[in-house]
């Protein structure tokens, strides 16, 4: 695996479902893999004092993002004995309901696996300089905060 | 020139998402000239970046650097 390579993890829009299950596909050729993680991020229509978000807007540092992605990404490999690990962020307006981040980890035995896309998800969210505007139904917006 | 990088709810202080100054010798005086341009900074919770290394003390800014200006992150 190149683990140190700078990969672009930005799509602009959602993560289509599509993208998603032709994604796992590809990986039928890897024959050592033995168990697949999957995070998937949905936009959530949450009420706000009588307004509903209909959708984020995300925005990035990207250049910055892609070299905290690239050590995140070797952090990992050096911790977890993973076969692949992919990752894809959404950029401008994605709506509720739609995909905004897939997470995707293979090993040769499961615990690897969901052990990585679980640390990779919670480093993406605390680490990489993404803002989400959350819009709402009608008019207006605020800044989603991470929990 | 040193080109500043506003991001996240930090453009709604400033109204802009980057803009271009004069050589400034270090971060400091960056930011005290940036809460001088646009006060409502001076309420606002944000890190910086000088060509996309996070600083946490005062650093020197070399011309032609890019600083980022950038509020908590949520993404995901």
């Amino acid at each position: 695996m190149d683990t140190n390579k700078i990969k672009n993890i930005f799509t602009e829009g959602p993560v289509e479902a599509s993208f998603i299950a032709d994604s796992i596909a590809k990986h039928a050729t890897k024959t050592s893999i033995g168990g697949h993680s999957i995070f998937l991020g949905q936009v959530r229509a949450d009420m706000m004092d009588d307004k509903q978000v209909q959708a984020i807007e995300y925005t990035s540092h990207v250049e910055m993002a892609l070299e905290t992605m690239s050590i995140i990404r070797e952090d990992i490999f050096a911790k977890y004995e993973l076969t692949c690990m992919h990752v894809h962020h959404s950029l401008g307006v994605i709506k509720a309901g739609e995909i905004c981040l897939f997470v995707f980890t293979s090993s040769k035995h499961r615990k690897a696996a969901i052990d990585a896309c679980s640390e990779c998800v919670e480093r993406i969210k605390a680490e990489l300089p993404v803002w989400g505007k959350e819009i709402f139904e009608g008019e207006g917006y605020q800044w989603k905060i991470n929990h | 020139m040193i080109e500043v990088i506003f991001f996240g709810q930090l453009t709604d202080a400033t109204g802009v998402s980057s803009i271009m100054v004069e050589e400034v010798a270090n971060t400091d005086m960056l930011i005290n000239l940036m809460k001088m341009r646009y006060p409502s900074l001076a309420s606002s919770t944000y890190m910086v970046a000088v060509n996309n290394t996070m600083v946490t003390e005062n650093a020197i800014i070399r011309p032609g650097s890019k600083v980022a200006f950038m509020p908590p992150f949520s993404g995901g």
